[in-house]
């Protein structure tokens, strides 16, 4: 049970990190976005419910620290676990190839609900983005989820022997 | 419960989307305000956001300063290269600036003379203190004989001693063995300007009874016949009356600087003047 009181400091200093250390690596141009692998990772190994709300969660936490439209984060991630959810019980979520496909896909996603939000809402063009940025975005997240997926199973395997070392004790 | 298992999710997922639009739409409507909630993660997040930047500055920093450094002794030697190749091509071009100086006066030098010239380059200098001569390029084959006045842009050099085919010594005004009949511009008082070495040259022969005064130039007379008339030799410096004798002792300063003499003219008489 503790991890799930864990789970949004954990999620607030990701969304950190991914702001502050791996916006160096992006040069000012495309976001390394690990806060939307996990939304996948999620959409793929939990319920509804549970998954559902720590989406919110990460998509409130980066809405709060870098979005300038509040609220956008938290519908797309949203919108995006469901999806996940959804595809997670059709697919064989163990395959990196598809992994990375699908969160490109996810990827572009995000961005075409972005430009679509903009679209609408502030009546701005920014449909640009999408070739110079999301594209290459969806290809940089791509590749890194599968790794992504390793090591936040990992972390999950570490939290879960955590969380049952103080049961066993009782 | 009211709600069918099945639809669970698909419940909830509307319920939060429902939520997450409802939370665009009110931030969208009232802007200036920063929710509690958004607050408190803002200032959770303030810190931590701050040491990480402040530690990423550092080694940005740091590697920085390195790369800077690593650069800046690769570019310190560049510019050491540089600054030799255009400091060299610096002198040389002033090198070459001050010979065209020189070359102009001594052109201008030439236009004034009736006679014909040969430029010609100081190759080397005696350094000995008793023999004050130079070496010119120019020898026989460029017309050079013995006896021939050499000039230079500011005045009377001396006169060919030695020739070679392609080579001549010239012995300087302030040489001991040279006499050379001059005047006094002011007074047109004549005698001999004989070298005195390091120390320039004395007029010899001046009567006590003529005014001589420092400063006065001192030209050639022409009459020897070697040197034209009017040439420049020097300017008096000091005239002493003291001593026994019919003469006064008269010191000249060359008109020309012997060390830093570079390029000469030599003068060919016309061939019934030295006859």
């Amino acid at each position: 049970m503790i991890h799930y009181l864990l789970l949004p400091i954990l999620l607030l200093l990701l969304v950190i990190f991914q702001i502050t250390i791996l916006e160096l690596f992006s040069f000012g141009w495309i976001g390394i976005e690990i806060s939307l692998i996990v939304v996948i990772y999620l959409g793929f190994h939990l319920d509804g419910l549970r998954g559902g709300i720590l989406s919110l969660l990460l998509g409130f936490f980066l809405d709060c620290l870098t979005s300038a439209i509040f609220g956008l984060y938290m519908f797309i991630y949203i919108l995006i676990f469901y999806l996940s959810n959804l595809v997670g019980g059709k697919i064989y979520a163990g395959n990196p190839a598809l992994i990375a496909l699908f969160a490109a896909l996810c990827t572009l996603l995000e961005g075409l609900v972005i430009v679509l939000f903009y679209h609408f809402v502030f009546a701005a063009d920014i449909l640009y983005a999408i070739p110079k940025i999301f594209v290459p975005q969806a290809v940089v997240v791509g590749c890194l989820s599968p790794l992504c997926f390793i090591l936040i199973q990992r972390f999950e395997v570490f939290l879960h022997v955590e969380d049952r070392r103080p049961a066993h004790k009782i | 419960m009211l709600i069918p298992h099945k639809y669970h999710t698909t419940v909830v997922a509307a319920v939060l989307l429902i939520i997450s639009l409802a939370v665009i739409s009110y931030s969208a409507s009232r802007l200036s305000e920063t929710g509690f909630l958004r607050k408190m993660v803002l200032e959770v997040a303030a810190p931590f956001e701050d040491v990480i930047n402040v530690s990423l500055k550092g080694l940005r920093d740091s590697w920085k300063r390195y790369i800077f450094l690593v650069g800046m002794e690769d570019e310190n030697r560049r510019l050491r290269r540089e600054n030799a190749v255009l400091s060299e091509q610096l002198n040389h071009y002033r090198e070459g600036y001050l010979e065209g100086m020189r070359l102009q006066k001594l052109l201008d030098l030439k236009r004034n003379l009736t006679n014909r010239v040969v430029a010609a380059r100081v190759v080397d200098r005696s350094r000995a203190s008793l023999f004050k001569t130079i070496l010119i390029d120019k020898g026989t084959a460029d017309g050079m004989r013995v006896g021939f006045p050499v000039l230079s842009e500011k005045g009377v050099v001396g006169r060919i001693i030695e020739t070679a085919w392609h080579a001549s010594q010239v012995l300087l005004l302030i040489d001991g063995n040279s006499n050379i009949d001059g005047l006094i511009q002011r007074s047109r008082v004549q005698g001999i300007l004989q070298g005195a070495g390091s120390a320039g040259c004395n007029l010899k022969y001046i009567s006590r009874v003529e005014e001589v005064l420092p400063g006065d130039v001192v030209l050639s007379s022409g009459l020897a016949g070697v040197f034209p008339k009017g040439l420049l030799l020097g300017v008096v410096t000091k005239v002493s009356q003291k001593g026994e004798g019919l003469f006064q002792k008269i010191d000249v300063a060359p008109a020309v600087d012997f060390g830093k003499l570079e390029e000469v003219l030599a003068l060919i008489p016309d061939a019934g003047a030295g006859k």
